[in-house]
Order: C-alpha cells, then structure tokens, then sequence
C-alpha cells in the first residue's frame, strides 16, 4: 500500500555490548496507516522497544541499524541526520516512555517542559508557547492547569505525568505516536483513564499510534491489529478476536495461555506437558486445620501514621488461618503496602496488635525483630527481584544468609545441601547458584528471592507484588510456585497486589483497601464475581480482559 | 524560602561556638604557660606576669572564654602581641587581595571547568574526552607552587606577558587588579579545574543516561539545549557541592600561592602570625575562616534549594 505512514522493512538493530554484537531486532517487518492504532506486543527482550527506538531514532549509543528501511512517508527515517532529524522528532512523529515520571525533567515546571517542544518546531514567543501548552494541559484533561503549569514532576501523580507526557507528545500534532509501555506501573483505574485519553487524543487528532506493552488484554482494547514479537521477529499479526480465539503461533499460543483472564484458573496458564507436573500437587486436598485451632495470625484495629500526616493506615483487622491465602488488594496508595510491612515486622505500627501463632509480636520495636523466634516464621518476598537482591551477593549467598541469621546454620556440607534443597522447591537448576543477580533472568531472580524467603521453612509468607515486575510466562510460572509450596509446605500467603486477576487466581479470600481502610473483604471469586461497594467494581472493571476486548473490537 | 535560611543561619550557630571554644583553647592547648608562650623565650618573669594579667589568664577559664566571645561580639578580635595593632585592623588591611585572589580563582575554574566536563561527558570516550581528562590529571598531580614558578618563568620571565609577583588594589583600575591576580588564580585553580572538570563529566555522564534526556531528544532539542537546560542543571547538585568544598580548600591554597607570588593577603598574614607565635593574630584569622566557610556551606544550601524544586526543608 502507497498510502502508509510508516512502513518498516526487514529491519535489522544490534547492540554492541561487552560479549559482542547482540541482534535485537531481526529483520522486523511492519506497516502502520495513518490514524490507526497498532498493538507490538511481547516480552521482554522481543525488541519492541527497540523497534519503536529505532523508528523515533532514540537507540542509544550502543545501539545500530544494521539493515532495513524505516520509511515514515516515504523516507527514510535511518538516513536521516541534523536538522531534519530534528524536525521530524517530537513534530511529524512523538514518543511517550514508561515511567512517565522518570521521563519528566524533575527540575524543570511542566509547563515549561511542553513549551520546550512547542518552541522548538514553531516560531512563536515564549507567551504563545505558554498558552498553548496550557490548552495542551486541559486537553489531557488536567485540573486546575493553570497553577499545574508551574508543577514540577515530583509534585503530580504518576497518571499525571503520563497526562504531561502525552500533552508534550501531541503538542506539534504528529502524524505518528509511539507509546513504549505508557501504562505499565500505574494503578489499573489510572491506567484505563489514562489509555482512554489516549485514544481519544488519537481519534481526534486522526493521529496513528503504535502501543507497545506486554499486556495482551491492554492491547486487546485498544488495537485494532496487534503484532506479537518475540526475539526479535515479528511471529504473528491479526486483529485481537482471531489471535485469542485462534492464535496461529506455538509463542502466541502460550502469551495468550498465560495471560490471567477473569475466569482463568492457576492450572491454566501454563502449556500442556508443564500443567501434568502440577496436577498432582493440585489434586492433593489442603489440610483442614483441626476445629479449635487458633488462627496463625490476628492483626487487631491496626494503624500506621507517618509523621503528622494522615493516616496510612487505620483500623485495619484481619485474621489468617494456617495455609490460607489472603489478597490484599488496592491503588497505590491504599496503603496495602504499609499494612503488609507492618505484618512482617519491617516498620511499627502506631496503634493495634499484631498476634501470630498466639503470641502478640505488634509491640516488639522492628529494629529488635530479627531476634524475635518469629522472624523465620514470616518472611517476604519483595516486589522488585531486580532491586531487592544484594548485587553483591550469589545466588547461594542470597539463599544461605537467613539460615545461616536465623537458623543457626554454619558454613558446610549440611548448608549446602538445604540451599540446594530451596532452590529445587523453586525450580531453580543448581548450577545458577553461583551466579551474581545481574547474571540471572527476571524470572530466576525471582525465583532466588522466593527460596530466600522459604529457606527457613516460614510459617508465613507475606509477598509484596512479587510477579509486577514480570513478564506474563514468567508471572504463570511463579504463581504456580506459589500455589505448589502453599499445597505442599502448608504456607500462608499474604499476598498483595494491584493485578486482580491474579489474586483472584491465588487466593481463598481478598481484602479491599481504600486510602488505609477496609471497603469489602470476603471470599475471592464470589467478592470479584459481584462486587458490594463502587470502589470494587471499579476496580474490577478497570482490568483490560481479553474478552471485553473482544467486544470492543466487535463493536468498532 | 526565608524561614529556611533563617533556620540554617541558627543551625550554623552551635558550629560557630564550637569554632570559637576551639579556637579560644588554642592557647592552652599548646604546651605551656600561655603566658610564657606568648611571651616567647626572650621575655623576663616580669614580662611574663604583665602579659598574664593583660589577657585577664589568673581569672578562670570559662570567665575567660565569655569576656573573649564577649569582645569578639563587639568587633574586637583584640591586639596582635607583635604590631600592637587591633587584630581586626590588621586583617581588614589583608582581606582585599585574598579575596580578589579567591574570587578571581573561582571564576576562573566555573568558567573553565564546567564546560570542560559538560563537552567530555557529551563527547565520552572520544580523543577530546581523552585530552580533557589527560589534562585533569596532570592538574591534579601538580603542586600549586610547581605550577606557580612555572607560569611565573613562562608568561612573566620570558614572555614579559604578566608582573611576576606583587598586588595592585582594584581601586588603581580593573586591569592592573587583574594583571596580577592571572597568573597566581590559574596556578591556584590548576587543581579545582582538575577536580570540578572530573565531577562535571561524571555527573553529567550519569544524567545524560537518564529517562528524561530521552525525551528531550524525542522533542527535538538542539543538543545545545539539551545538555545546558535540561542536563547540567540536574548536574548542578553535586557540582556546586565541589565547588563549596572547593572553596574552603582554596583558602589552605591561597597560604602558598600568595607566598609564591608575594600578595600581601591573609595567607601571607597567617604564616608571619604562627612564626611569630601572634596567638590573637592567629585566633582572629581562624575564627574568620570558620566564618567564611559556614557562609559558603549557608550559600550553597540555598543554591540547593534554588536548583532543585525538590528540596525543602
């Protein structure tokens, strides 16, 4: 078709780094017609982004097209250099990143950051800049934007840097929009307002969008075509209902498996042969505990004030029987994570008790936990595996150090045998133990953090948002994890989360938290089948599935 | 914005009386009668006894100390044993040059180093990265007095570009000031261009890596724009940090330089003071470099908060 926006062609990138050149990008192959709205969807390491960096020309230095055209109207982005570089960025063809506010220029106001990219492609004064970048700053639908105008990054919300982003983005009406992740790591209620806008701008505007984002369903709702990468090539193209009801791709076939969905169980988001593992530890029914048998952890009217502010957390109560698993779900914010710490002994509360195992351990200082005997009884696992492994430390050293801490253990055979023992529960093959984190995937980091926190054989296991940093393949794997060592070690889960589907999987019962309180609690699928309070269904609602995808795309 | 420095300048008000016990303790921690110290060997029992009793040493120490301050509250830094002139006076004559000196020094290396370390990280890894950095080395690993006597024989010897020594007040006119304050601030600021270069490069390194970098590219900035407005004022924390600490390490430099040069500033005063044992002498220019040095850490607070939106305290 002559009529392309963007036409890109057997596109081939490579980065040079220390053990050589590393093709990311493999002969990609994609055309994008004005004003329509392209899904690039894969893992991480596919190469979307880098397809889209190479497009915007914002590689970094490493970074190199080695072969292949990129042609955006008819020329040649690849070729191009100085001044027309310079008039097509941010002009004929913008770029929104993930992590908006890390984008943002922290010490700039935001005003004059949407001004900047007005003044550098129109010859206008400073004033008319000014005002249109206020008119930009209500188009994204931002309150208040005349006193926003002199905001700076830190001062806003992540939803709302987004918004500044996408108004910096838009302000020279491109005919081209690339969103590298726009959403990922914003609550699910700001990131359907946020996509909403989006889409919206973009219709409006008649301006052609790619989205790039690993999340199927994201892209199930907005797109009308999604192209699925992995290593680099583009494996599969089609419009979301024929790649969810007949994904054509063995790689496709298992994003779309292990994409949680609404009604998916644990057990299905796997491929055929892993699921036969599992279905023996699936069948084996949990233990009832004994009638009488106190609960494993009570947290009675709970409360965490910082310093003068309002309180984080209020009136929490909850209570846990032994091998149960809890959601505690919520916005940032909700104070989930608060309340969570607080379990785990990290930080003190300001009011209430905690009791586990019949023992009130809320009144002993965080600082003077680790002597508590409880300490090995309740362990976390840490949202990021990237941030929360000792860059310093191997895989063996990482798993060692609470035994060694907490269960008196010395350096030697037997410590070898039960680290080795921990990461065989997890999965994780022998001869990773000597690696350092930076040699390790997202998923065996992951995988180390949740042996660390099992080495001690916790009774409790209080686990922060320990699958959003990863990939959807990688997410089903260590959820089954999860599930298996519940069923087989008898372990509480306190699970938190944003990503409801995922709880909803996981766990027997669900909180809702709402700015540090309790909206709705009660059991998992009946709570998110017919949710009681707005809030909730709110909630519920925000999560793009791939079915309601499906009836979008129908519908357009 | 004022209530916060009000709160650093009270902050800065322990430091200050620990500075000044200190320095009012230097008598006594130096061995010996204070008085005889003072004295020097030469002085009679007499001569001993008259100096006890004309800085009040029989009264007891804390008496002492609260009279001192007392003093020093009402401009009085007392009377040098050597000249018999009013402290104060005798420093009010230095301040000139050792400020003109320090001044010029510090202008100098903003001028100089900054854009050196802005076009090395910009330029990283490339032959005029290579240079720059070459050239911090060698700046760093030269002494002030090396670098002193070396441009004195070049730029004032042989070439008879510049006086080789002396100072010229800045009310006999801009340019005789400066003349001889050129060669003396570049072989004083060898080292800080050296270091305040290294820091630019490696904080601009750093901030040019960042997210939003990336997006002003994706704008369309000039890289002019991108690395002046954007990057180096998120550099700037730890720049002007440097830059601060700089400060106070120049006024250790400024001793030598003004003796290489012959200025007859404060460096020039400090030294004639300990050889002369001038106790007053020595604890009214201490106490004022205390002071300075408080000031420029109160200054560079404020700049902190004058960069960076985020820091408030």
């Amino acid at each position: 078709m002559s009529e392309d926006l963007l036409r890109i062609d057997d596109l081939h990138v490579s980065f040079s780094t220390r053990r050589g050149l590393v093709e990311a990008v493999r002969g990609v192959t994609l055309t994008v017609a004005p004003g329509e709205m392209l899904g690039l969807v894969g893992e991480s390491g596919s190469g979307k982004s880098v397809t889209g960096f190479a497009t915007t020309r914002l590689l970094d230095a490493a970074g190199r097209v080695i072969g292949g055209r990129i042609l955006f109207r008819g020329q040649d982005v690849t070729k191009l250099g100085g001044d027309d570089l310079r008039q097509l960025q941010g002009a004929a063809m913008s770029m929104i990143f993930q992590n908006p506010r890390a984008a943002l220029n922290p010490i700039r106001a935001i005003g004059l950051q949407i001004a900047d990219a007005i003044l550098t492609h129109k010859r206008i004064s400073r004033d008319a800049a000014r005002a249109e970048a206020l008119e930009l700053l209500r188009a994204v639908q931002i309150r208040d934007p005349e006193t926003r105008m002199n905001a700076y990054p830190h001062e806003l919300s992540g939803g709302m840097c987004q918004r500044v982003m996408i108004a910096i983005a838009i302000s020279c009406n491109p005919a081209l929009l690339i969103a590298d992740e726009p959403t990922t790591g914003l609550d699910v209620t700001t990131q359907k307002v946020v996509m909403d806008l989006l889409a919206d701008i973009a219709a409006a505007r008649g301006m052609a969008t790619i989205l790039i984002t690993h999340d199927l369903g994201l892209a199930a709702r907005y797109c009308r075509r999604i192209a699925v990468m992995e290593r680099g090539r583009i494996v599969e193209e089609a419009d979301p209902k024929t790649l969810f009801s007949a994904p054509q791709h063995a790689y496709t076939r298992r994003l779309v498996a292990a994409s949680p969905t609404a009604t998916s169980r644990i057990e299905d988001l796997v491929t055929e042969e892993e699921r036969e593992r599992h279905a023996a530890v699936v069948s084996k029914p949990r233990l009832e505990p004994a009638h009488g048998t106190p609960p494993l952890l009570e947290v009675r009217k709970l409360a965490k004030r910082f310093d003068q502010g309002a309180a984080a957390v209020a009136d929490f109560s909850m209570t846990m029987a032994g091998g149960e698993s809890v959601g505690l779900v919520g916005e940032s914010g909700s104070g989930k994570s608060t309340t969570s710490r607080m379990i785990c002994r990290l930080i003190d509360p300001s009011e209430g008790d905690i009791v586990f195992d019949g023992q009130s351990i809320g009144r002993v200082a965080s600082r003077d936990f680790h002597r508590s005997r409880f300490r090995k009884d309740i362990q976390m696992v840490f949202q990021d595996p990237n941030e929360s492994l000792n860059p310093r430390f191997t895989a063996f050293d990482c798993i060692a150090h609470p035994l060694l801490r907490l269960d008196g253990m010395r350096a030697g055979e037997a410590l070898r045998q039960r680290v080795e023992e921990c990461a065989e529960r997890v999965g994780l093959p022998h001869d990773l133990l000597p690696r350092f984190p930076h040699q390790l995937s997202g998923g065996q980091k992951a995988r180390v953090g949740i042996a660390r926190a099992i080495a001690c054989r916790p009774r409790l296991l209080v686990l922060d948002e320990p699958t959003a940093a990863l990939d959807v393949s990688v997410q089903a794997v260590v959820l089954q994890l999860l599930d298996r060592l519940r069923r087989e070690n008898d372990i509480a889960l306190l699970f938190v989360s944003h990503d409801l589907n995922v709880v909803r999987m996981l766990c027997d019962r669900t909180i809702v938290l709402r700015n540090g309180g309790i909206v709705e609690q009660g059991e998992s699928r009946a709570l998110f089948d017919n949710p009681k309070t707005d809030y909730t269904r709110e909630l519920v609602e925000a999560i793009p599935h791939i079915e309601s995808g499906k009836v979008l795309a129908a519908a357009l | 914005m004022l209530s916060y420095i009000l709160r650093r300048i009270a902050a800065t008000l322990p430091v200050m009386a620990i500075v000044a016990l200190f320095v009012f303790s230097l008598l006594y921690i130096a061995p010996g009668d204070p008085a005889v110290v003072i004295a020097g060997d030469q002085a009679s029992p007499e001569d001993v006894e008259r100096i006890r009793q004309s800085l009040g040493l029989d009264r007891p120490f804390l008496i002492q100390f609260g009279s001192w301050v007392w003093r020093i509250l009402h401009g009085d830094l007392g009377t040098s044993i050597f000249t018999n002139l009013p402290v104060s006076t005798m420093i009010g004559q230095r301040l000139g040059p050792t400020l003109s000196l320090m001044m010029v020094t510090l202008l100098l290396t903003i001028v100089i180093a900054v854009p050196l370390g802005v076009v090395a990280a910009w330029k990283a890894g490339s032959l005029i990265d290579r240079v720059i950095m070459g050239f911090a080395v060698f700046g760093f690993s030269l002494p002030v007095f090396v670098v002193g006597y070396m441009l004195a024989y070049i730029f004032a010897l042989e070439l008879e570009w510049l006086p080789v020594q002396g100072y010229t007040p800045l009310a006999q006119g801009f340019w005789p000031w400066l003349e001889n304050l050129i060669l003396p601030a570049v072989a004083l600021g060898c080292v800080y261009i050296a270091l305040i270069a290294r820091i630019t490069r490696a904080t601009m390194l750093e901030v040019l890596q960042q997210d939003y970098i990336r997006t002003a590219k994706a704008k369309g900035l000039g890289q002019g724009g991108i690395l002046f407005v954007h990057a180096l004022k998120n550099a700037a924390v730890p720049i002007v940090t440097v830059i601060g600490i700089g400060i106070a390490l120049l006024i250790g430099g400024a001793v030598v330089t003004e003796s290489v040069f012959a200025i007859p500033g404060l460096g020039r005063l400090t030294i004639d003071a300990i050889l002369r044992r001038d106790y007053p002498v020595i604890q009214g220019i201490v106490l004022l470099f205390s002071f300075v040095y408080v000031l420029v850490n109160l200054m560079i607070d404020v700049i902190y908060t004058l960069v960076d939106p985020r820091i408030r305290y």
